[in-house]
């Protein structure tokens, strides 16, 4: 009887799958334990509380970044809120209407603007979005609806909140409608007949199938929060920057990964800054971790439910 | 006028996709309340044929149609004709079971009605809707489960539950391709019965490659080969003596 050899193959790549396990599992521990002496000074408070007392002697410092974990969330809620219907769009035009090499060209359009450095996204955004939405969506929607908490104040500089959603929503668009145009593009043709057959308009055929990928609608939207998120370098130009509490999004505000990247550099000067800071990314490394598992799950769910 | 008692009236009808012309100068009558049966081997251009006359067929681009097909006299290719009220005389129903997936039973068989507002109110939907499913012979099976998804059903009954949702439309034309071509045999039994009873109201094109089921369920019936109609005529003329050599090897199954 020959005995079975150990197949040399296989264990070659146990290296790589151990290595991607221990790096994740040492930044979570990383992040626990650079976050531990913030705990122990602020407790539950340093995300429950807007304060950021940067003193000298240590004792003074108070931090609380609840206005960051704010500005994370609603930024990324306008961003989704505006990607949504921008990618729905483009993926009914790519799907149904566009001629074949106009979709090709659309496809890998999407695709490049998906994978550009973000920094680009920033500096574009710095010099030509902020301004513009300034002068065109930010002034006449303080002027004509000042009376909603939304847009109360005026926005003097057009950093804002709403330009890092903004932004932010132009940056995950492609990526969402990546999600939602191969959804929409799985549905089996029969599906499609049977809605045409029933004397159904193209717009509502549409929708009747939209009701049928909304599972996946759901996960590319919850996926483009996660990355809207965690964005750091664009945001960070463009939010302001400004330790704002506020449901007026035409004011200056924080993210938590903007925070990060703003204070980092100069954190270590203070006493307890750089656990705050761990503490912060440590945040938003559960949430982004919650959110991007969330997302596939309920994205897997679907793809293996659908019926072929 | 004469054609009124056909329901579908091809007249010189060609249908290409490309330079591929897979129908060929067919001229047939469809009479009216019958079941017809268009069979012929794959590939023969059945289906194609079928899907031109609910205008399903242009969803394929490459799809050209020319020549003309009658509903009850009136040419449904003729310019300015808006295909979705074509279909919403001619109910179809297809070779895989596609009830919608993420709709109940209920809504599967309401949804066509909803959207094109052919119901006042939600007693006559409802009342609709026990209708179809009653004419579908699918009633007594799911009258409990109308809220729950197609899923859970047999193959034959969600063929049924796709035979409802074109009934619930009223149409005046029913649409068969190869309906029981994925279906067990008692699902199939279950369906051609169904057929004996739909042609009292409606008239049944039905798209089959099985010979004996054309002989058991049409009255009518025409043989296409290779996009060109062989023969057609009563069901049981064709089948007794069939006028053409090629229709003879195909019943005798020597052609395939």
């Amino acid at each position: 009887m020959k005995i079975r050899k150990p197949d040399l193959f296989q264990i070659i790549t146990y290296p790589a799958v151990i290595i991607v396990f221990a790096i994740f599992i040492s930044m979570l521990i990383t992040f626990l334990i650079k976050s531990l002496p913030a705990f122990d000074m602020y407790g539950f408070n340093l995300y429950a509380k807007n304060v950021w007392i940067a003193a000298e002697n240590p004792d003074n410092e108070k931090y609380g970044i609840l206005a960051a974990i704010w500005g994370s969330i609603y930024t990324s809620i306008i961003a989704v809120g505006v990607a949504l219907p921008l990618s729905i769009g483009y993926s009914i035009f790519v799907v149904d209407y566009a001629p074949k090499k106009v979709k090709n060209v659309l496809i890998i359009l999407s695709d490049v603007m998906a994978g550009l450095p973000t920094i680009i996204y920033g500096v574009w955004a710095v010099f030509f979005l902020v301004p513009a939405l300034k002068d065109n969506i930010m002034t006449p929607l303080y002027d004509t609806f000042s009376f909603i908490p939304l847009f109360s104040e005026p926005s003097i500089s057009g950093f804002s909140i709403m330009s890092a959603g903004i932004l932010l929503s132009i940056m995950v668009a492609p990526f969402a409608s990546a999600i939602i145009r191969e959804s929409y593009q799985m549905i089996p043709f029969k599906y499609k007949e049977a809605a045409f057959s029933l004397g159904l308009t193209r717009y509502e055929t549409t929708k009747l199938l939209f009701g049928y990928i909304k599972p996946a609608v759901y996960s590319g939207m919850i996926l483009a929060f996660g990355r809207a998120i965690g964005e750091t370098v664009a945001v960070s130009l463009v939010v302001g920057n400004a330790f704002n509490l506020t449901a007026n999004m035409l004011a200056p505000g924080y993210t938590i990964s903007s925070l990060i990247a703003n204070q980092f550099g100069n954190a270590f000067i203070y006493g307890h800054m750089t656990s705050v800071l761990y503490a912060s990314g440590l945040f938003l490394f559960v949430i982004g971790l919650g959110v991007n598992l969330l997302g596939i799950y309920k994205l897997r769910r679907w793809r293996k439910n659908v019926e072929i | 006028m004469k054609s009124l008692e056909y329901a579908i009236e091809t007249r010189r009808l060609n249908i290409s996709y490309g330079d591929n012309r897979v129908i060929k100068d067919v001229d047939m009558k469809i009479p009216k309340k019958t079941v017809f049966a268009l069979m012929g081997p794959s590939g023969c251009g059945k289906s194609t044929m079928l899907r031109a006359f609910n205008r399903i067929l242009e969803l394929n681009k490459d799809a050209k149609v020319s020549g003309e097909i009658r509903l009850f006299g009136e040419n449904i290719y003729a310019p300015g004709v808006d295909p979705t009220e074509v279909r919403k005389e001619t109910g179809m129903v297809f070779q895989y079971p596609n009830p919608f997936p993420h709709l109940t039973v209920f809504e599967n068989v309401a949804i066509g009605l909803k959207l094109n507002k052919l119901v006042k109110s939600r007693d006559e939907l409802e009342d609709r809707i026990h209708w179809a499913l009653e004419k579908a012979a699918l009633l007594d099976e799911v009258r409990d489960r109308l809220k729950n998804y197609p899923s859970e059903l047999s193959g034959g009954q969600k063929q049924r539950l796709v035979i409802a949702r074109a009934l619930a439309m009223k149409p005046k034309i029913l649409l068969m391709d190869e309906p029981t071509a994925n279906i067990d045999p008692i699902g199939t039994r279950k369906i051609e019965e169904l057929l004996f009873e739909l042609k009292k109201d409606y008239t049944i094109v039905l798209v089959t490659h099985s010979p004996p089921q054309a002989a058991r369920v049409s009255d009518h019936v025409g043989f296409l080969y290779l996009g060109d109609l062989i023969e057609v005529g009563k069901t049981g003329k064709i089948f007794e003596s069939p006028g053409s050599e090629l229709t003879e090897k195909y019943l005798t199954g020597e052609l395939i």
